[in-house]
């Protein structure tokens, strides 16, 4: 769903407030000047005025419609540009574009969700959505792996999770330090130490491609069916509604047909990491 | 609507003086050592050469400009293209489907599409690297054109095909709709399509069909891709040269405006994303993925073809690297 039609138009929206996630990720909070909404999965494209533009999924929840936040990886040049911002510039919104997480088809069963680094950040959207409507599925499973602990980002909302009935979190750390006593190791080891209901499960997976495809290969290797296994997919989109090019995946446009899809959907495309 | 009109050449150039008025006319006309679309006016309109192949510009370049500031108010002058040749025609078929797809067309594109009159003519010669019928195309126009002309001797034939083609018929003096060209012209125009045809099949009756293509591509190993690849310098001229390649890439400027640039998957980062990872970093890579995308993963996901044999991405390729030879070369490892 596009919040306006001309594809050229931002939406101008004012910075009010910047939350330090991690030493290189910040949650950036803005307040759109029109009326903005999204559905959770689905990307926008955020503009910083004459610098340049580039596509985030918002980590906020879909439901709260005044605000918008995105949580942002200081990664290339307008990342950083935004890593320097104070608080009070406005910025530049287009979309929101593409297909998100499809919600009504997890309904009735155990979704687990596999995240990476900065890939937690539209799954922190994607929970919102899920607690919004924490009845309709078996369980919730949130397995989450960071570089080290300081590279942990919404650190409040995992104890908050395992509060909330059938919600469970894990997490894991590539590299301990001093002060972690919890799970050393790739995310996907976390996978072994959960239970679930292989016949009744998807899995929803989001971080760097690297452990996108570590990650996919693990869960099949478990036996779960490449049709519920959901991918968030990462491209650099120009343009957000299909027609630059940037974002083929095979015979598909990530900001048409993806960014979420089924490993089934792409697995015979060539590089898809 | 297929009305036709007969009339001479000098009675054509003064119906086009009169366009000048109401639209921005451009026409092949030669320049230095190669001929291109111009814009027309009063001093050059008799050097307009008719039923030429490929102008050394592709159709696209009026729609798709190399760079062009989308939030700018469009040109208000509608625009007349004459002397448009089937290839590029053919290929204004995908940037249609792509461009004015209908949930999110694209408003620029649409514009210009809307206010501009499309005049489509016949090759009457071929140039070296012509092999438009390989891939199915006539060398004469039978799509998105809204007038054909076509030159015989001194004399000018037009037909029109849309409301805008008749529109624009009907604003030459003299016109009459009952006004038929006589059989022999008309003869003389058919013989001219066979024996272009004809003399198309025969020079490239051993390259591979537009579906033998994209299996060649598909199936193939790398040891062919890795010596064409190994003249590549990614310079992207393929692809600006190319009528139906339509990526670009905004550049933000002050205002929140965006200025489109034409892009190329030649370029390296083209899909680089955060962080630096990129599927396409190695040249062979993104040397392979413009034929991957033009006769494998285009063909799948849209109606209209993605190469229309014009030959261009040949003339335009600093390394020399002809992918006619390379399809060939492709299609000799198959029976092997």
């Amino acid at each position: 769903m596009v919040n306006n039609h001309n594809p050229y138009r931002v939406i101008r929206s004012k910075l009010v407030d910047i939350i330090d996630e991690s030493p290189a990720i910040k949650t950036f909070t803005m307040e759109p000047e029109e009326e903005f909404s999204f559905k959770t999965g689905e990307f926008i494209q955020l503009a910083v005025d004459g610098y340049g533009e580039a596509p985030f999924t918002p980590s906020s929840s879909p439901y709260v419609k005044e605000k918008i936040e995105v949580t942002i990886m200081k990664a290339g040049y307008l990342t950083d540009k935004m890593h320097h911002f104070k608080g009070g510039e406005i910025l530049g919104i287009r979309g929101p574009y593409g297909r998100g997480y499809p919600v009504e088809t997890f309904y009735n069963q155990e979704v687990i969700i596999l995240g990476g680094g900065c890939g937690l950040a539209p799954i922190r959207s994607l929970l919102y959505t899920l607690i919004e409507q924490k009845e309709k599925f078996q369980k919730v499973i949130l397995c989450y792996g960071s570089r080290t602990p300081r590279d942990c980002i919404y650190k409040p909302m995992f104890g908050d999770l395992n509060k909330i009935e059938h919600f469970e979190s894990y997490r894991s750390v590539d590299v301990a330090d001093e002060s972690w006593e919890g799970h050393v190791g790739v995310v996907t080891s976390l996978l072994d130490k959960i239970k679930f209901n292989l016949e009744n499960s998807v899995v929803v997976v989001c971080g760097p491609p690297v452990m996108m495809k570590f990650g996919t290969f693990k869960l099949l290797e478990l036996g779960f069916e490449p049709k519920n296994i959901y991918l968030s997919m990462e491209k650099n989109m120009s343009c957000g509604y299909g027609k630059c090019g940037h974002c083929m995946l095979g015979d598909t446009l990530v900001c048409k047909d993806g960014p979420v899809y089924t490993y089934e959907e792409i697995k015979n495309y060539d590089h898809i990491w | 609507m297929r009305s036709q009109f007969l009339l001479t050449r000098k009675h054509w150039d003064e119906a086009i003086f009169t366009f000048f008025n109401e639209f921005n006319v451009y026409a092949p006309i030669q320049k230095w050592d190669f001929i291109d679309y111009m814009l027309i006016d009063e001093k050059n309109l008799n050097a307009v050469i008719y039923n030429h192949p490929k102008p050394a510009t592709p159709l696209k370049s009026f729609f798709l400009p190399v760079k062009q500031n989308v939030n700018l108010k469009q040109e208000k002058r509608d625009k007349i293209i004459m002397g448009v040749p089937a290839c590029d025609l053919k290929g204004l078929e995908l940037l249609d489907e792509i461009y004015l797809d209908k949930d999110l067309p694209d408003t620029v594109y649409q514009y210009q599409r809307e206010h501009t009159i499309l005049i489509g003519t016949d090759c009457h010669q071929i140039l070296e690297h012509c092999h438009c019928t390989t891939y199915g195309t006539d060398p004469f126009p039978n799509s998105m054109q809204d007038l054909t002309l076509n030159s015989i001797d001194d004399m000018i034939i037009l037909q029109s095909f849309t409301e805008k083609g008749e529109k624009l018929l009907s604003k030459i003096n003299g016109y009459n709709k009952t006004t038929e060209p006589p059989q022999d012209i008309l003869d003389t125009i058919n013989q001219s399509r066979k024996s272009i045809v004809d003399e198309l099949n025969q020079k490239n009756k051993l390259l591979p069909d537009y579906k033998e293509t994209g299996n060649l591509v598909k199936h193939s190993n790398g040891t062919v891709w890795k010596k064409f690849a190994e003249n590549c310098v990614s310079c992207g001229a393929c692809a600006t040269s190319c009528p139906t390649c339509t990526c670009f890439l905004f550049i933000d400027r002050p205002g929140f405006e965006k200025v489109r640039n034409i892009d190329a998957c030649q370029f390296p980062g083209f899909e680089r994303v955060a962080a630096g990872e990129d599927p396409l970093h190695l040249l062979i890579n993104r040397f392979k993925n413009r034929y991957m995308c033009k006769y494998v993963l285009k063909t799948a996901k849209y109606n209209s073809i993605a190469c229309t044999g014009c030959g261009r991405c040949i003339e335009a390729c600093i390394g020399k690297i002809n992918k006619n030879e390379l399809f060939l070369e492709l299609k000799e490892k198959e029976k092997v």
